[in-house]
């Protein structure tokens, strides 16, 4: 079982996210401060983190620093009320390999935490294959089955990034970040309308759907229904 | 705690009236010891002054004196031995002040004649002018002095004094001393008092201002620090606060506005998540009935989220210092970028959108944020042109500048209008039902600000709007 350190001081958030992430099927263990959460990150050994900025007895950021001191390298979401990007970059640059700010909606912090669990490991291939969708990187061509797909480069970059995390829900906000280099969420609906369009390429009529909208939440790419 | 505990020290210093030493305020106050050492200084230059004068003049007189002796005694000596008694009765005749000596004295020091007693041991024969201590008898009694005299050996034996009383030196020492009491005291007496004059103004002033700055911090915003004409110092700084304080108040209220528009719009979404909440909790009778109206809520609370976070994002763009992170951006792949994020949203519109971007231009700034900036210009065109029509994004050099421009064919922003859009949640009456949460332009605005570019909306037909990059 996939066993998920969170570090994370209001116990009524806490509760919140542990319900969540043990319906999810994760085993998650919590920690009110810093202190005992760097204690429990050391002993248990956990697959990712949650940690929270602002914490009492230890900073977050340091507990973060003191854990990659000791090159455990384990994944680590970064939960800040503070919105500054300034902070984010902050966040990142000690070690935090994703950041979510407060008030955040539960689903995009389980995709994140899944996304960090699922890394796609670097590789080598240059071609991409999901089921009968298939993308080679080196001549920039796409095809489902034997039909080609015809695509914008935004929308190769697109479907690229959706591939390598096939089965993962990917939110709108990791999207804008990872795939547009947005840092902020517009109010108008971008994403969707970039991936109607892709979806509109990629599921051709009478094919099962590909791309499948999570309402309210953001988009998988999986071969089954 | 401590900001209250330094404004009461602030007031007790300046109003002097808890002052515990009880001694006149003015004294203490720097303009009064500035006149003081001013004062001071005179003095000591008008006595060295007078001392010179004194000096000066003293020394004139004994030249001339002694000069004088020298020529009588010459003149006498001159005389054959007769008529230099006859001489000397003579001078000392026509001397009606007695301040004249002449005497002649035998080889064996007896006097021969004149008005001198004895040979003075200290006056030598050799011709050279000598002060001499003398006991003068006078009809009041003997009273010792000191006068100028010479004398020389006559051809005979005898010797031949001449002397003179140099007293015009105490009256001129007496003069000059009168002039300076007349003088130097009263003229320190009115640089005292003008220095009291001034410091008690200045403090007067200051205390003027201390009170109504009081005011102004009990909240009373309207209050100015009062000012007569501009050449003078004290009043110029009195205008340049003022001048703050019109902007301070400006400021506040529209703060005020603000506070009072965040709460309205704040309060609207939450007023509908509330109602769905109360209503579906009553009135859901299946889990989808009221999982429809929790969805509704969320939303709703969301649209509150999204404008707290707009709002906290605007201040951190106002209070930031970001400039020490500035990098080289290139524009034009920039605004390729942003084209490209944003076309298929025009094109479902039935919007063009077309990048003009000719020339490769960069510029010093945070990539991230400029690109908010334009995205932000690029999605209010689309929102706001009607279908059919287009949106242009154009790169351009101007004089000594880089500008950016978005233009659409939508209704663009009238005169009046064009400072209220730069406000915080204006919306234009007629986009009152667009949805956005109306922050958009003042984003623009504050990003353009911290980079030290400009933001200019200019005259349509349709959108045009400028971020305008000066060089460096």
């Amino acid at each position: 079982m996939t066993k998920v350190l969170l570090i994370e001081d209001d116990s009524e958030t806490a509760e919140e996210i542990t319900a969540e992430l043990a319906d999810r099927g994760f085993e998650v263990e919590w920690s009110a401060n810093g202190i005992d959460g760097l204690d429990k990150a050391r002993s248990l050994r956990p697959d990712a983190m949650i940690v929270d900025r602002l914490l009492p007895g230890m900073d977050g950021l340091t507990v973060i620093e003191a854990l990659r001191k000791d090159q455990v390298r384990t994944p680590v979401l970064v939960l800040s009320a503070l919105g500054a990007v300034d902070d984010r970059v902050r966040g990142l640059r000690m070690g935090g390999d994703d950041y979510l700010t407060k008030p955040f909606a539960l689903v995009e912090l389980v995709a994140r935490i899944e996304a960090l669990l699922r890394r796609p490991a670097e590789s080598r291939e240059t071609t991409l294959r999901v089921g009968p969708l298939e993308l080679d990187l080196i001549e920039r061509t796409a095809k489902r089955g034997d039909r080609v797909i015809d695509l914008l480069p935004r929308e190769f970059r697109l479907l690229e990034y959706m591939m390598q995390r096939s089965d993962q829900l990917l939110t709108r906000a990791m999207l804008l970040e990872e795939v547009w280099n947005y840092k902020f969420v517009p109010a108008t609906n971008l994403v969707d309308v970039h991936m109607g369009r892709l979806r509109h390429k990629v599921d051709g009529p009478g094919e099962v759907p590909m791309i499948h909208n999570v309402r309210g939440a953001g988009f998988i790419l999986r071969t089954g229904p | 705690m401590a900001g209250s505990n330094a404004s009461s020290l602030t007031s007790s210093r300046l109003s002097g009236r808890r002052d515990p030493m009880l001694q006149p305020q003015f004294i203490r106050s720097s303009t009064f010891h500035w006149t003081l050492a001013v004062a001071g200084v005179l003095a000591v230059f008008v006595i060295g002054l007078f001392g010179f004068i004194y000096w000066s003049v003293d020394n004139y007189l004994i030249t001339r004196s002694d000069t004088m002796i020298a020529r009588q005694l010459d003149f006498i000596a001159g005389l054959p031995g007769e008529r230099q008694l006859a001489a000397i009765d003579q001078n000392l005749e026509q001397d009606t002040r007695g301040v004249h000596y002449a005497a002649l004295f035998g080889a064996d020091g007896r006097k021969i004649a004149g008005n001198m007693g004895q040979l003075p041991p200290e006056l030598g024969t050799n011709d050279i002018v000598r002060n001499v201590p003398i006991i003068r008898t006078l009809p009041t009694g003997r009273q010792a002095g000191v006068i100028r005299a010479i004398a020389r050996k006559m051809p005979g034996g005898n010797t031949l004094v001449i002397g003179r009383e140099v007293d015009e030196t105490r009256e001129i020492s007496h003069v000059v001393g009168q002039a300076l009491a007349l003088g130097l005291l009263p003229g320190l007496c009115l640089c005292l008092l003008a220095g009291a004059w001034l410091s008690l103004r200045a403090q007067k002033r200051v205390e003027e201002v201390n009170k109504r700055v009081q005011r102004i911090i009990a909240g009373d915003l309207r209050e100015r620090l009062p000012h007569r004409n501009v050449d003078e110092p004290f009043s110029k700084l009195a205008v340049i606060v003022n001048g703050m304080l019109d902007e301070m108040e400006t400021m506040i209220h529209a703060l005020a506005g603000v506070g009072n528009d965040i709460a309205h719009d704040l309060r609207t979404p939450l007023t509908r998540a509330r109602l769905a909440l109360e209503r579906g909790r009553t009135n859901a009778t299946t889990v989808e009935q009221l999982q429809k109206v929790v969805d509704k809520a969320i939303t709703n609370i969301d649209q509150s989220l999204a404008i707290i976070t707009a709002l906290l994002r605007l201040a951190e763009i106002e209070n930031s210092r970001r400039s020490a992170a500035f990098g080289t951006v290139p524009l034009h792949d920039m605004l390729r970028e942003v084209c490209d994020l944003y076309e298929p949203i025009a094109e479902n519109k039935n919007v063009d959108l077309r990048a003009q971007v000719k020339h490769r231009l960069n510029v010093l700034g945070d990539r991230d944020l400029l690109f908010e900036a334009v995205a932000n210009l690029v999605d209010n065109a689309i929102k706001f042109t009607p279908e059919g029509g287009w949106v242009g994004i154009e790169l351009e050099r101007g004089d000594n500048e880089t500008v950016m421009r978005v233009t659409d064919t939508g209704p663009g922003i009238s005169e009046q209008e064009r400072e209220a859009v730069l406000r915080r949640f204006y919306r234009s009456d007629k986009i009152r039902n667009t949805p956005g949460v109306g922050l958009g332009l003042n984003l623009v605005a504050a990003i353009v600000k911290l980079h030290g570019f400009r933001l200019a909306i200019r005259p349509g037909p349709g959108g045009r709007m400028e971020i305008i990059c000066p060089d460096r």
